[in-house]
């Protein structure tokens, strides 16, 4: 537990792998919220198994971070998944939002995902290979949150009013925030001009626009569609520089930390 | 099985003598590690989620370097990234290969480069899967297929979804229909056969 030298997060490399990794574990940590609660069984092993590929996946995640540096690596994932203080957090803001309700959920979760794979997508020609390579595997397991994620979309958009309806809401409120997710990382340009991050934040954007955009289009959301240029809403910025809301800084954070914080060295 | 279970307690028995002919063979300057064998007990080691199949079956076991002076290296391929099961897996690899005669270090890797396919899984595999009442992925529908009748799913799958078809681990039928994309493992899904009216697990697809 003492004397875990981890490597200089500071480094342009760190910071692109703690933000894919920390955007994993938090929006995991709060799928996790629907076990036991979810609307179906079904749905309730979804969310379950969907918080649990979150969490491993930001686990495989920080041990690229620690790249070797550690003897004992789960230590070393742990220090970095639960013991960093909230500002050394690189995820999203909107990542770290509660669950609010079902379609809140599910449109976050269509809106995560579609990014989430089109950033893998551009990683599987990182110019790391162990990078490269962890992108093309969970891009192929990612296609089953695409589904999922889409099955959902569908079915609430032809599911009648009241459902429309707490769809439109929950895209209302998540797509304004989810522009945070294209914000670069601290030296990220050093990060693309190596070859590790292929493709910027800012460049992603696009990419996620002209994928997501012609499905909200049909979907009868087009008033909802982010513009080309439309600024991160404050309330949502600036969390791949450390900055977040009381919704993890004194909700996430001290529950998912508190038990490595009260039992140091604790193994599990 | 049983034959395998029976070799390994040979093996185990065998683990003095066989530690001392090591050494001497050390000395001497010969390899006394069976390749083969150390082949065998690591495909031979089972999945702790699905015990009739074995990591050999399914395709996990990439390379084997087994060094003259009784170091092993051992390469798999997770089936999927985050699977509990592969710390299991890797303490039981470590395990049967400790017990191979002349065996004196065993080191075990995860890598994800190539990525494991559903496409890995043998025959016997999918013999072993369906066995346990698991569709195994891909492979022929065996029947002309009526569409399904979305009144006969079950009541908790609103739309069934349109992922492709396997045959009913239990009756062979291909009129199945996808309940949903995640079961109660993270390569498991859950689907439901209209002919025999059963629900049941399919491998996923990729």
């Amino acid at each position: 537990m003492a004397d875990l030298a981890l490597p200089d997060l500071s480094t342009p490399r760190s910071q692109v792998l703690l933000a894919i990794a920390d955007d994993a574990l938090i929006s995991g940590h709060r799928a996790s919220h629907w076990t036991g609660v979810a609307p179906s069984l079904e749905e309730d092993l979804a969310f379950s198994t969907i918080a649990q590929a979150g969490i491993n996946h930001a686990d495989l995640w920080y041990q690229l971070v620690l790249d070797g540096t550690v003897d004992d690596v789960s230590a070393g994932v742990d220090a970095l998944g639960l013991g960093r203080e909230p500002e050394a957090y690189r995820h999203a803001i909107v990542c770290e939002r509660p669950p609010r309700d079902f379609a809140y959920t599910l449109a976050r979760h269509w809106v995560l995902d579609r990014f989430e794979a089109i950033r893998l997508a551009s990683l599987a020609a990182s110019t790391d290979p162990e990078v490269a390579a962890l992108s093309v595997k969970l891009l192929h397991e990612h296609r089953y949150h695409l589904e999922h994620a889409q099955l959902w979309f569908d079915r609430l958009v032809r599911g009648g009013d009241e459902a429309a309806d707490r769809l439109r809401d929950g895209f209302t409120q998540v797509l304004p925030e989810a522009l945070g997710l294209f914000e670069p990382v601290e030296d990220e340009d050093q990060a693309v001009a190596d070859g590790l991050l292929p493709v910027g934040h800012a460049r992603l954007r696009e990419r996620w626009l002209e994928s997501a955009a012609p499905l909200l289009e049909q979907a009868g959301l087009a008033d909802l569609v982010p513009a080309v240029d439309a600024a991160v809403p404050d309330e949502a910025a600036f969390g791949r520089r450390g900055c977040h809301t009381d919704d993890f800084v004194v909700d996430v954070w001290p529950e998912m930390t508190r038990l490595y914080r009260e039992h140091p060295g604790a193994r599990w | 099985m049983t034959t395998d279970a029976a070799d390994r307690t040979t093996a185990a028995g065998r683990v003095e003598p066989a530690n001392g002919t090591a050494a001497a063979d050390d000395a001497a300057g010969t390899a006394p590690v069976d390749a083969r064998r150390v082949r065998q007990v690591v495909e031979a080691v089972p999945d702790p989620e699905l015990p009739p199949v074995t990591i050999g079956m399914l395709g996990m076991v990439h390379h084997l370097d087994v060094h003259a002076d009784g170091r092993v290296q051992v390469e798999l391929l997770p089936t999927y990234s985050g699977c509990p099961a592969t710390e299991m897996i890797e303490r039981d690899v470590r395990q049967a290969v400790a017990e191979v005669p002349g065996v004196r270090e065993v080191a075990v890797r995860f890598r994800f480069d190539p990525a494991w396919t559903p496409d890995r899984i043998d025959e016997a595999g999918h013999d072993a899967l369906r066995s346990y009442g698991i569709a195994p992925p891909g492979g022929p529908i065996p029947e002309a297929v009526q569409p399904s009748d979305p009144s006969r799913a079950l009541p908790l799958a609103i739309e069934p979804t349109t992922a492709t078809a396997v045959p009913c681990p239990y009756c062979g039928s291909g009129d199945t229909v996808q309940d949903s994309a995640f079961g109660p493992t993270p390569c498991r899904d859950l689907r439901y056969c209209a002919s025999c009216q059963q629900p049941f697990e399919a491998f996923r697809s990729t």
